[in-house]
């Protein structure tokens, strides 16, 4: 019988929506754990910025639409000259919702589908390809979203997109036989997206209802996503949920 | 169709409430939560208002919460269809 490959930690990471909050907290973790990391976004922010002319050597940004198929596929190309070949991807870039179904427009749900499922998925299908044309293995993180396990009024489309962001990474991690990990991470609300929405009162509530007693912090999934791109854990085509047991 | 008058949308809002077997009061300051008017009863009145004017209204959620009063819907729907 043949020893089992291990997948081995990801050396070049590319973070789609890299340039502010949870995105930006992934690239810093990354490059304080001696990762190459190559992010984009729509636009850069002086954050990101820093980091690339800090770390010249280490870190590659770009500004670019997740949309944008032939612009992704050149920031890939442009990576690998600059980093070497990516073999991790975090898929971070989502645009969110917050309108009722009856009332958000046939246009908007195409375009939260197109952002947050169709486009990861077809930039994962590219980077997937020169991975496995130079036969390198790699780990792959999707983050999702509570709201692909419950429901909550004013997420259907985006509810949609992050379940089938799941249910992608479920069939992926079968289809890629373990040469390339492929896992969700999925958090529940953060107390800054929740207290934009909800008051004090319902704020106080959602808490008390949660066993840990708070709200998820970014840097709670932090760790975890790293984890799933430099660990030996043997996790595959899971959905992991980081919400203080506040959805079971 | 062209955009419905104040008194109009009013009118329609008198009818989503009469078909639960509430009534609307006259006055504009009227707590939305003390007649009973929720939110998925404005999805409904905003439904029945691009029925009577051929085009959709979509908006988001933000700006709903911040009803409290009848005149608040009234003015809601009103700046929609003039958005």
């Amino acid at each position: 019988m043949s020893e089992p490959t291990l997948v081995p930690p990801s050396t070049v990471v590319l973070v789609s929506g890299g340039s502010r909050g949870l995105g930006l907290a992934f690239v810093n973790d990354l490059i304080d754990h001696g990762v190459k990391v190559a992010a984009f976004a729509r636009s850069l922010t002086p954050e990101l910025t820093a980091l690339a002319e800090k770390y010249p050597d280490q870190v590659h940004v770009g500004a670019l639409d997740i949309n944008d198929e032939k612009a992704g596929q050149a920031f890939v190309k442009e990576v690998e000259a600059k980093l070497g070949p990516v073999d991790g991807i975090i898929n971070n870039a989502a645009v969110g919702q917050d309108s009722l179904h009856v009332h958000t427009s046939a246009d908007q749900i195409a375009h939260i589908i197109q952002t947050n499922l169709t486009a990861p998925l077809v930039l994962t299908r590219f980077v997937l390809r020169r991975m496995m044309a130079k036969g390198l293995k790699g780990r792959i993180v999707n983050i999702t979203s509570i709201c692909a396990q419950r429901g909550f009024p004013g997420l259907v489309a985006y509810s949609a997109t992050k379940g089938g962001m799941d249910a992608a990474t479920r069939s992926m991690a079968r289809e890629l036989g373990g040469r390339i990990l492929v896992n969700s991470v999925a958090p529940g609300f953060f107390a800054s997206e929740m207290s934009a929405v909800l008051g004090q009162t319902q704020l106080d509530q959602i808490v008390r209802r949660t066993p840990t007693g708070h709200l998820t912090e970014p840097e709670e999934v932090v760790p975890v996503v790293r984890m799933l791109l430099l660990d030996n854990t043997n996790i595959n085509g899971q959905a992991i949920v980081i919400d203080g047991a506040a959805g079971i | 169709m062209s955009e419905l008058t104040r008194a109009q949308i009013r009118d329609l809002m008198g009818e989503v409430m009469k078909a639960q077997g509430k009534e609307l009061p006259s006055d504009d300051s009227a707590d939305l939560r003390e007649i009973g008017f929720r939110s998925l009863d404005f999805s409904e009145l905003a439904l029945r208002v691009e029925d009577e004017i051929g085009d959709e209204l979509n908006f988001d959620a933000p700006g709903l919460r911040q009803i409290a009063k009848v005149g608040d819907v009234l003015d809601f729907i009103e700046q929609l269809q003039s958005a």
